[in-house]
């Protein structure tokens, strides 16, 4: 019998308040792979959104507030979300450059942060976790998953193993879907433009299916095919590593 | 507002159906030909970090490399100047050129230049100076400024060239390229061949040697720093490498981040001015240093910008750049930056006010293609990040997020005021979901107005009522006993058991791919074959150097070539396996314009002097010991109308190579 492992969740902002159901995913697909998760549920968000605005004092609260939240834990902390884990990992070291006290604490954090599927496939060394989704799939690699983390493998070799499900190759996946936090409202034409060659690279594939890592490239996605009317369905991996 | 205007220009340029072709051309083609080139260097990742440590320590201890490198260039008989800021340079440049009254000067690419406006600059002194890269031609034509720092006139279609060229040079319209290019050829060779000064810039300037490197396709750089009197050239002061071995690994990433070739065409290694025994060259050889910013920028958390080698990779990855064009990346002043893309984005504003520029690192969805592409592993979304939190070259930290709108910026703040606390926060995630649910009843994605930035392309999701922190308590949590775990299993390596080919069939079949004829033959054989490829050409006069006019048998020149002459056949000093290339030393009974003004250009060169890699070639004492050296890769070439490859723009637009075969 492997001994049991517990882990601490951090849900991301967006999943908690828009899309709870993914947690729910995940919490179902981390039980599955034998773990036990714990939701610190002072957590709001780490602070990314006004970080990536230029805005670090507006940041530097909910990053000393998430600090302080996890130091309380123990075990890695998980995290469904390729940027908000690139925020603990780098952005909080950028953040904290100047403030040795702070700095060392954020270091000692960014030791223990994993997020979802690197932790699945690095981590526990879990490939097939018994899902089945019957149909054609595609998969978008996100930007901070993608080059901040260096996550590609795992949430590919994760969905090579489910079920039924046969994974099309979206054509220039690595581009920008345009979400970009806060540059979406900022730069709305540019990131129409971005989220309009994701789309059009989407429909090249005929997959009813997109799959993220990251629930801002879920909304953002999702949001644009919604206003465009089309069918496709935006799902966390989470999401389709849960059905069965 | 000032925004509004930038704004303004992205729209524009998202409007423009000409741009938009251009663009996603560019990006296509760029991004496929820089990966097809990597894919020979599997160490890739090595050599770019260990690019990004040599950048850092000639950034951090640059005034000790700088005096290292001035010592060296100095003691070469180049004559140093250093300016301070673009005033002093241009200053420089005018005393230059009232020693020598110069009228006309012919110019090749140079950053630096369009930094510090030299052409516009130069004008009230009754200089005129002549842009001789086709791009550059191209853009100074229509008064413009270049929209990539590659590929200068890449926002313009063919039909419009053409139509430029019509206009500005009473040629017929055409939309046909190689015409084009062939009119720009003609023009041009005047300028070059009457220029009193030729300007270029410097890609690496290398400490220990004092070695000014220059890598372009077209050959003008070679024109310039060949042909006029006198050479001068603009260099950034941070554009300083250690040792010519670490010039061999940034010139295994240039160009195969610039414009996907293992080696540019014509790769300049500048020593000296002409010596008494050689036999072209600049009397007399300038290198104006330009700090104009950087060293109070060495010292500021924008310093890695420093480390960029300028080859337009991070250009050509951006989904901004892709879609807007480098003329869009303007100042608040409404003013064109002089460095556009994600690199321009930090650069602009750390050495030209982020008062100004700050607003383009706004407008970046901080993906990272542009760190991932760059050769030197700089890391741009950091720095952009830093630009957005204001900290600036001067490291006064200016407030933070001065670009952000009005809106967003109370946004943010009231977001932060309610995540600050679990109960504000939970509390306004119910709020949200009730107002969301009266907003939207029916659907989870609803529609906003466009002014809100999102409403603009895309419907918005509801707030869950009951988000997750409410559903947390419900779970139940059923842990699987069984372990799942199957360790992944790594890729099999390739096994590498074919032999690598030999040194004569690399070098053979890379100077096939660059469309050169070779042809493998014993001694004896080739003042035959020779005469025979001259016979059918019908060239009676060649230019030659000392190994040329060993085998030619017809009329010989041995000096700087006339129009008259239109095949040069000079020996080599070696030749590059790994990509195709040999090298040229200037030096007596070396004309380096033999192989330069000639339509033709025939090497020979033994299966002996072959060497594997570009790091071997740089160690040999003659490339040190000559005043001037060549790698030539391939014909000269151009990608500057519509990145269309033409051959022989302004260099020879046929090579022949032949290779002696190696006796027993």
């Amino acid at each position: 019998m492997p001994k049991s492992v517990t882990v601490q969740l951090f849900v991301t902002c967006l999943i908690d308040t828009f899309f709870p159901e993914v947690g729910e995913a995940i919490v179902h697909v981390l039980n599955r792979a034998g773990v036990r998760v714990e939701f610190p549920a002072a957590q709001t968000c780490c602070g990314q959104p006004a970080f990536n605005a230029g805005l670090r004092s507006q940041a530097r609260p909910l990053a000393e507030h998430t600090i302080q939240v996890f130091e309380k834990t123990a075990g890695d902390i998980i995290i469904p979300s390729g940027s908000c884990a690139a925020m603990f990992r780098s952005g909080y070291l950028e953040l904290f450059k100047n403030d040795p006290h702070w700095l060392q604490r954020a270091q000692t954090l960014a030791g223990r942060v994993q997020e979802f599927t690197e932790y699945l496939v690095d981590v526990r060394g879990v490939l097939d976790l018994g899902s089945r989704w019957p149909g054609k799939l595609t998969y978008h690699p996100s930007c901070h998953l993608l080059r901040s983390l260096g996550v590609d493998r795992q949430p590919s070799l994760l969905l090579s193993c489910v079920k039924e499900a046969e994974v099309i190759e979206l054509p220039e996946r690595a581009d920008c879907c345009g979400f970009g936090g806060v540059f979406s409202l900022e730069h709305p034409e540019l990131s129409a433009e971005f989220l309009k060659r994701k789309i059009a690279n989407l429909d090249k594939t005929a997959s009813p299916t997109l799959v993220v890592c990251d629930a801002g490239c879920l909304m953002h996605i999702q949001g644009g095919l919604k206003r465009q009317r089309k069918d496709q369905q935006v799902v966390h991996i989470a999401q389709v590593l849960d059905s069965q | 507002m000032s925004t509004k205007t930038f704004r303004a220009r992205i729209r524009k340029s998202l409007a423009d159906q000409n741009l938009q072709l251009s663009l996603d051309g560019n990006a296509t083609r760029r991004r496929i030909g820089r990966l097809e080139a990597f894919s020979t260097v599997p160490d890739l990742q090595e050599r770019r970090m260990r690019a990004h440590a040599i950048k850092a320590d000639v950034v951090a201890h640059l005034e000790e490399y700088l005096r290292r490198f001035i010592t060296q260039v100095t003691r070469n008989g180049i004559r140093v100047h250093r300016a301070a800021d673009e005033k002093e340079a241009i200053h420089i440049f005018l005393e230059i050129a009232r020693e020598h009254d110069a009228r006309l000067v012919a110019k090749s690419k140079s950053m630096v230049s369009e930094e510090i406006n030299f052409d516009h600059a130069l004008e009230p002194a009754g200089l005129q100076v002549v842009e001789t890269d086709l791009g550059e031609y191209i853009v100074q034509l229509r008064g413009e400024r270049p929209s990539h720092i590659i590929t200068p006139a890449v926002h313009l279609t063919r039909a419009q060239v053409g139509q430029l060229f019509h206009e500005k040079l009473g040629t017929p319209y055409t939309e046909d390229i190689l015409e084009m290019v062939a009119t720009a050829r003609r023009v041009l060779r005047q300028v070059f061949l009457t220029a009193d000064i030729g300007v270029s810039g410097v890609n690496f300037g290398v400490a220990d040697t004092g070695t000014l490197c220059l890598v372009t396709n077209e050959g003008n750089g070679r024109m310039v720093t060949t042909l006029p009197p006198v050479h001068v050239a603009l260099m950034g002061i941070e554009r300083i490498i250690p040792t010519l071995d670490d010039l061999a690994l940034f010139l295994s990433l240039l160009p195969r981040s610039a414009t996907g070739q293992k080696l540019s065409a014509y790769t300049s290694l500048i020593h000296s001015p002409k010596r008494f025994e050689d036999v072209d060259g600049p009397q007399e050889r300038h290198l104006i240093m330009v700090d104009n910013g950087r060293s109070v920028m060495r010292n500021s958390p924008l310093a890695e910008s420093l480390y960029c080698i300028r080859c337009g990779a991070c250009l050509n990855a951006c989904p901004v750049f892709r879609s807007i064009g480098g003329h869009a990346y303007i100042g608040q002043d409404g003013s064109i930056a002089p460095y556009p893309g994600p690199i321009g984005a930090v650069v602009s504003p750390a050495l030209f006010g982020c008062e100004n520029f700050g607003q383009l690192a706004q407008a970046s969805s901080l993906c990272g293609a542009c760190q991932e592409a760059c050769p030197v592993n700089i890391n741009l979304p950091d720095l952009l990040l830093r630009v957005r939190a204001g900290e600036n070259k001067n490291n006064k930290k200016q407030a933070e997020g001065v670009a952000v709108p009005a809106f967003l910026n109370l946004g943010l703040k009231a977001f932060r005021l309610a995540a600050s606390t679990p109960f504000f926060f939970s509390t306004g995630q119910r709020l949200g979901g009730l107002l969301s649910r009266i907003y939207s009843p029916f659907k989870k994605y609803f529609p906003l107005p466009a002014w809100t930035g999102w409403g603009y392309s895309k419907d918005f999701p509801r707030l869950e009522i009951s988000p997750f922190r409410a559903r947390w308590n419900r779970i139940k949590q059923e842990v699987n006993p069984e372990n799942l775990s199957i360790h992944p299993t790594e890729n099999p390596g390739e096994s590498a058991s074919t032999l690598p080919p030999s040194l004569v069939t690399r070098f053979t079949d890379e100077l096939s791919a660059l469309g050169v004829k070779v042809y493998r033959l014993p001694e004896k054989k080739v003042k035959a074959s020779l005469a025979k490829l001259l016979r059918e050409r019908g060239i009676e006069r060649v230019a030659v150097d000392d190994i040329g006019e060993k085998y030619v048998t017809s009329f010989k020149s041995v000096g700087v070539p006339d129009s008259t002459i239109l095949a040069g056949v000079t020996g080599a000093l070696m030749g590059i396996a790994e990509s195709g290339s040999f090298v040229l030393i200037g030096g007596e009974a070396h004309p380096l314009s033999a192989s330069l003004l000639p339509d033709i250009h025939i090497a020979i060169l033994r299966e002996t002097d072959l060497v594997p890699t570009l790091a071997e070639a740089l160690a040999r004492p003659e490339i040190r010991a000559a005043s001037s050296a060549v790698i030539i890769t391939g014909p000269s070439r151009t990608g500057d109308i519509e990145m269309t490859l033409s051959i022989g723009v302004h260099g020879p637009k046929e090579v022949h190579v032949f290779l002696i075969e190696d006796l027993e």
